[in-house]
């Protein structure tokens, strides 16, 4: 499909340096920030090192340090867990990744901002991981003490969202590490009990640290962490039982986040914004509408709403259909055909998008049509809508990959389950006089919500009320969705998730079946409007024997 | 007190008396930010400075003592703060604020005097001086805790800078909702938080020690989440598998 300049107009896409602002696309706080200076889309493309993440190469092993125990958080506390040098298993793979301050530019129409980058990277380097292969990875905090920008603060805490990792090791909000300092973190890359149906798909890191995330993360630290396994091998060539999806060039990373700057082009940031941060820039791996070259023929787009607070409803501008794999952490049982998709900040969906119908020369947009003033929810689907990334069909390939009707078959799902619940949680996400708490009272670093038991399926209950939304996210198992408002979940969540919107239009209640295995101790859950988690819209359990 | 601009009180009924009483209006005449600088590249922003000009906003007030005050010169310009909003004849939320914000401050002991307790009534018609002072009289308020009102539209521009507002217009227009945040900052150090106003005494004490004083001073240790007792608030209900949907699977 070729699109006219008349189609490029509709789609709000001005050519030269006009704003690309579609009509009515109004700035995110009518009251005080101006909007953005204009930039010019589709002029950076997404290439390897620069939008394309590099893939984290390992080291040789070197002997584990203890955990830093002296790092004082904005909260004043320090690590709740600390643990000594690690003994790790043979065979177990070792890497460094510094923290540091990194030029970035988000588009050659503004000067470059001064962001945090995990090894100076926007997005951090993507860490593959293979099923039966552990990885110690040490991050190392050389943010500086003083920072002139005064986005975020040089504590750190690393959370891989959606592992499956011991407590000391998922990103506990009070572990931190301070600058100069470094903390170890050991992922197993197993499988939750041990079962194929438990094996990850896309993960990611980001920091985690209390009462800072959202501006450390806005700042710039996230990245991605999919895995490899038996079945996704992350070879497409390879023969059943691998499943062939995409790979390689053509299984492509998508983190999508809003930004905001202010007159002189520079990153800003509302430390008043008490209900959710959003920009008015959209970026795709921190490149402002950036543009992709690809060939005619299927690619796997692993998306990932990074966001501190917007949610989006994707499509494709020509109308093509996407074929989702994968919610969260897992694949499905199977594909699920899609015109558009809704995703919360946090949530990832994975599809495959094969344009081998499409004509060289074509150029296909991924447009967001959701609509959103605030920090409380989304508003319309409004028509046009904002395309985010530009896919240019500029060449023919080879394409061996497939995607079979059965990815992960579910061999422990509700039926199995169900049967075995005895226990009932039930925690409300509410509006407390202007603050944000759950079951009426805010994070206490001395308060346990939860105490389940290992191994043993429980029902959560997740409310929200008042017309918030709130993508709550429980950190250490991916729940089955039972049910919104009493029906039955959409076919997007029919797999597992870890990050569930509640609220608004997306159901007053939410309830999900929830097994923590192997790993004891206490873990967080909260709500992922990340302003919301950092003032205090947090609980943790303990997962006891 | 020529420098007041007396056009700006037109509705407030006890105004001109105050104004006849005299007292002092510190800083600059204008409460308009200043005119943006040329566009040149300047690198990254002065943090400090842009969040007085977005969020600091200087306008004048009256404290429950009578005295008339600029909200930026005199009361947060060089000062850690604590700003909440509230309303003497407020049931619920006010007076638990209040109450805990009154801890909060007694618990700071010698550090006390260097932080500055604002609370901004969100009636200024009612919310007389003399009506902060009985409010204060009542909930034991010491020094260091100011009670303030001021011109309704400029209680309302601070409101709405410091983040004290509800998107949804019918919620925001219910008072009682904005009366559960405290507002924290140390101004010239450009670090700015918001916790509820409803937290625990002893978390808020917390909280404005690591506005007030520089990290490498913040009490430190498992002293600090011990200083609040340990709590299981288990939520636990009765297992009922009939509110589910039949599942496929």
């Amino acid at each position: 499909m070729q699109l006219s300049r008349r189609d490029l107009l509709r789609l709000g896409i001005a050519t030269g340096a006009a704003s690309v602002l579609p009509g009515g696309w109004r700035s995110s706080r009518a009251s005080d920030l101006a909007s953005s200076p204009a930039t010019r889309p589709f002029v950076l493309e997404l290439l390897p090192g620069r939008g394309i993440p590099p893939i984290a190469r390992p080291v040789a092993p070197f002997a584990t340090r203890p955990d830093p125990a002296d790092c004082v958080n904005v909260d004043g506390t320090t690590a709740f867990h600390v643990h000594g040098p690690r003994a790790v298993p043979a065979g177990t793979e070792f890497f460094i990744v510094h923290e540091r301050p990194v030029e970035h530019l988000f588009s050659p129409d503004l000067p470059p901002s001064l962001l945090w980058g995990y090894d100076g990277s926007i997005p951090g380097p993507t860490f593959i991981a293979r099923s039966g292969t552990p990885q110690l990875v040490r991050f190392v905090n050389d943010l500086p003490e003083r920072d002139s920008v005064g986005i975020g603060e040089p504590i750190t805490a690393i959370h891989r969202h959606g592992g499956f990792q011991a407590a000391e090791d998922d990103g506990y909000p009070l572990d931190t590490f301070c600058t100069g300092q470094s903390r170890d973190y050991f992922f197993p890359n197993r499988p939750d009990a041990g079962l194929l149906q438990n094996e990850h798909s896309t993960n990611w890191y980001h920091d985690h640290a209390i009462d800072i995330t959202a501006q450390n993360v806005y700042r710039g630290l996230a990245g991605f962490y999919p895995y490899r396994n038996r079945i996704d091998t992350g070879n497409e060539n390879d023969p059943p039982p691998a499943l062939g999806l995409p790979s390689g060039d053509f299984d492509v990373p998508v983190l999508i986040q809003d930004r905001r700057f202010n007159r002189d082009g520079f990153l800003v940031y509302d430390s008043f914004d008490h209900n959710g941060f959003l920009g008015d820039k959209f970026c795709v791996n921190g490149l402002i509408q950036p543009f992709l070259r690809v060939a005619r023929r299927k690619y796997r787009f692993r998306i990932l709403n990074g966001s501190n607070a917007r949610v989006y409803q994707l499509s494709l501008s020509n109308g093509q259909p996407f074929v989702a794999i994968a919610s969260d952490s897992h694949l499905f049982e199977h594909p699920v055909t899609v015109k558009s998709f809704v995703l919360g900040p946090a949530e990832r969906l994975e599809v495959v998008v094969d344009f081998k119908d499409a004509r060289l020369g074509d150029r296909i947009f991924l447009v967001n049509r959701l609509e959103q003033t605030d920090g409380r929810k989304p508003g319309n689907l409004v028509s046009p809508g904002t395309p985010l990334l530009e896919l240019v069909v500029d060449r023919d390939a080879a394409d061996p990959s497939r995607v079979p009707d059965t990815l992960l078959p579910v061999t422990e799902g509700p039926r199995e389950l169900l049967p075995r619940v005895r226990v009932q949680r039930r925690f409300k996400f509410e509006r407390t006089n202007g603050a944000w708490a759950i079951n009426g009272e805010f994070f206490d670093e001395n308060r346990i919500n939860a105490r389940p038991r290992v191994g043993e399926p429980e029902i959560w209950v997740f409310e929200s009320g008042g017309g918030w939304v709130h993508p709550v996210h429980v950190h250490l198992a991916e729940g089955f969705v039972l049910s919104r408002d009493g029906k039955a979940p959409p076919a997007l969540e029919r797999g597992r998730k870890d990050t569930l919107l509640v609220g608004a239009s997306f159901a007053s209640e939410v309830r999900i079946l929830i097994k923590f295995e192997e790993f004891l101790g206490r873990f967080a859950f909260h709500c992922h409007n990340i302003e919301h988690e950092d003032m205090r819209m947090m609980g943790q359990f303990e997962v006891v024997p | 007190m020529s420098r007041v601009r007396l056009r700006h009180a037109v509705g407030l009924l006890w105004l001109p008396a105050l104004l006849a009483g005299g007292g002092s209006v510190g800083g600059s005449e204008t409460a308009l930010p200043p005119a943006p600088p040329v566009a040149v590249a300047v690198g990254p922003p002065e943090r400090v400075e842009q969040i007085r000009e977005e969020h600091l906003p200087n306008v004048l007030l009256w404290t429950h003592e009578g005295r008339a005050v600029r909200f930026y010169d005199d009361l947060v310009k060089g000062r850690t703060v604590a700003i909440n909003f509230m309303y003497a004849d407020c049931q619920r939320a006010c007076p638990v604020a209040t109450h805990n914000l009154t801890l909060a401050q007694q618990s700071l002991g010698a550090r006390a005097g260097e932080v500055s307790f604002l609370s901004i009534s969100l009636e200024p018609e009612r919310d007389t001086p003399e009506a902060l002072r009985e409010y204060a009289r009542m909930h034991g308020a010491g020094p260091g805790m100011t009670f303030l009102t001021g011109r309704r539209e400029d209680i309302e521009r601070l409101r709405r800078a410091l983040g004290a507002y509800d998107p949804d217009p019918t919620i925001d227009a219910d008072r009682s909702q904005h009366a559960g945040l405290v507002i924290l900052g140390n101004e010239p150090a450009g670090r700015w938080k918001a916790i509820s106003a409803l937290a625990k005494p002893v978390r808020i004490r917390q909280a404005i020690e690591r506005t007030l004083l520089p990290p490498s001073r913040w009490p430190v240790g498992e002293a600090v989440v011990a200083e609040a007792p340990y709590e299981l608030r288990e939520s636990v209900e009765r297992v009922d598998l009939s509110a589910l949907p039949r599942m496929d699977r």
